[in-house]
């Protein structure tokens, strides 16, 4: 004997009621069954979870490195917007937008070479409209968001911006504004000492015409006072600092080319759990070089130690040195815990990916990967946290 | 010059305006020869915007500066300054970067914005 079950759908408008709390952009549908009690809830969610990171990183914008690394993280390459305006500074990836926090000058360049106030200066950027579409991006609304040339100093017109899985907005102020750090998950500093500074930027400009080491020098004295003023007080509010100085393995080194990278971690972040090398919380010095593994000069040093960084409690984890080989690199993370990698090797894959990216073959990219990895498990664990706390509320 | 005035017409004939013509490079037979001092001899050269454009800029700014913090060091008109010829040098290097990038194939370009065609499908297993 054949069974069939018939399904009876009523019509949407008889015994359906809709309501809909503004708050999670949820809708509800409950069909009264007047035979039982009993109430059929279904579910519809149209809102997305939008995660804001913050990055602070002097003079660059959308096209660093760090960026790069970080949407490769999560999948797909970033690419500014198609059709838009070329000088455009936004970034575009699957699940990832960056915006560049220089959109939000109040002041052009010839603005502020009127009233004589660097970029750095507060008083040439707008925290107001920052904060209000950074705002509206977190809650799923679309913004127009205003375009700094940077090639010809001036702003452009505003472009459509839809809110994307993770925003990171990217620039010199995204903590220093009290509302906009709030609304932020995760906050990256990147902290440049100043001999790598300068090193960096000898060679990123003695290849422009007019530059010489003295108008390098010069561009960054003069820039000093306003960056240590307004840019450097935002490191005590990042929950994650990247310190980058000039190695101690080589006396006297003054190229630049080895560094020493510090990763600062906050504890007691929410969903953010620092790595660690051995054993959590421990002092550990170590150096992977010897009988299994065989380095080139100058070798490669790990610290682990935790510390106060002010006032905060903070795990550091250093790496002074370069990485010559892949056996080297997965050594090194085979032996390092608490990556929130997928699988054994992801850390490797990432840098192996990106070889040719700057820093790859030393603390930078390590802890600019791991970083990324760190950022992708809060997602997750923010995304699901939020899936079941509407479940629970559903069943209430 | 003449209008017609009974047609209710106004035909105005353009006055000739001299405009920059391309520059003639064979010698050119005038029918009046004595009109060949006042060819004109402007050129208009179509100059595309590009990264020598931005290397200009950061020298004239890097000149600017000097010139500004020559009287005085630490005004706000010289920390300005060098803080504009910090941002035109770093969208300089980003030019740099660009153009050494966009020396791409144009498969590839189009495969990266159109991945799920059938001539950039990829298959990783």
């Amino acid at each position: 004997m054949a069974v069939s079950t018939i399904y009876s759908t009523q019509a949407l408008n008889s015994t359906h009621f809709l309501t809909s709390s503004s708050s999670s952009k949820q809708v509800f549908l409950y069909r009264r069954q007047p035979q039982t009690n009993r109430r059929f809830n279904t579910l519809i969610t149209c809102s997305q979870e939008t995660i804001v990171i913050g990055l602070a990183a002097d003079s660059g914008c959308g096209k660093s490195t760090f960026m790069r690394r970080l949407t490769s993280v999560f999948g797909g390459a970033a690419k500014p917007p198609k059709g838009g305006n070329p000088d455009s500074n936004t970034l575009i990836s699957d699940t990832t937008t960056v915006i560049c926090l220089d959109d939000y000058h109040s002041l052009d360049r010839y603005g502020r070479k009127e009233q004589k106030v660097t970029a750095l200066d507060p008083r040439a950027n707008d925290f107001d409209l920052m904060y209000e579409q950074v705002k509206a991006l977190k809650s799923g609304v679309a913004v127009e968001k205003p375009i700094y040339n940077h090639v010809t100093g001036l702003l452009d017109a505003p472009e459509l911006i839809q809110p994307p899985k993770i925003l990171v907005i990217e620039g010199l102020h995204p903590m220093f504004d009290e509302r906009v750090r709030d609304l932020l998950d995760f906050s990256i500093y990147l902290d440049i000492s100043n001999e790598v500074k300068f090193a960096w930027k000898i060679q990123r400009d003695m290849a422009e015409r007019g530059h010489s080491l003295e108008s390098i020098k010069a561009s960054i004295e003069a820039r000093k006072p306003d960056f240590d003023a307004f840019i450097d007080p935002q490191k005590q509010y990042a929950d994650a600092v990247i310190e980058v100085l000039p190695t101690q393995l080589i006396p006297d080194d003054n190229e630049g080319k080895v560094l020493r990278v510090r990763l600062i971690m906050k504890e007691g972040v929410k969903y953010f759990s620092p790595v660690y090398l051995f054993d959590e919380g421990s002092t550990i010095s170590w150096i992977p070089c010897g009988r299994k593994l065989t380095c080139s000069y100058p070798g490669i040093k790990f610290n682990y130690e935790p510390d106060s960084y002010f006032d905060h409690e903070v795990s550091v984890l250093e790496m002074d040195g370069q990485f010559d080989r892949l056996d080297e690199l997965i050594y090194v993370e085979s032996h390092l815990s608490n990556l929130s990698t997928k699988f054994y090797g992801e850390v490797t894959q990432q840098m192996l990916k990106h070889a040719d990216f700057p820093g790859s073959n030393n603390g930078t990219g390590l802890f600019q990967t791991i970083v990324g990895l760190k950022i992708r498990d809060l997602y997750e664990q923010l995304i699901a946290n939020k899936a079941t706390a509407r479940a629970e509320a559903a069943k209430a | 010059m003449t209008t017609i005035a009974a047609s209710g017409l106004s035909v105005a004939t353009p006055r000739v305006v001299v405009v920059p013509a391309v520059r003639v490079s064979a010698p050119v037979r005038l029918n009046y020869p004595w009109k060949l001092g006042s060819m004109n001899r402007m050129v208009v050269v179509v100059k595309a915007t590009s990264e020598g454009g931005i290397s200009d800029k950061v020298e004239k700014s890097i000149q600017e500066a000097k010139e500004t913090c020559a009287d005085d060091p630490v005004s706000g008109e010289c920390v300005a300054a060098w803080d504009e010829v910090e941002e035109l040098s770093a969208a300089a290097s980003h030019a740099r970067d660009k153009k050494k990038a966009g020396v791409s194939d144009p498969l590839e370009e189009y495969c990266s914005d159109n991945p799920e065609t059938d001539e950039c499908r990829t298959y990783d297993n």
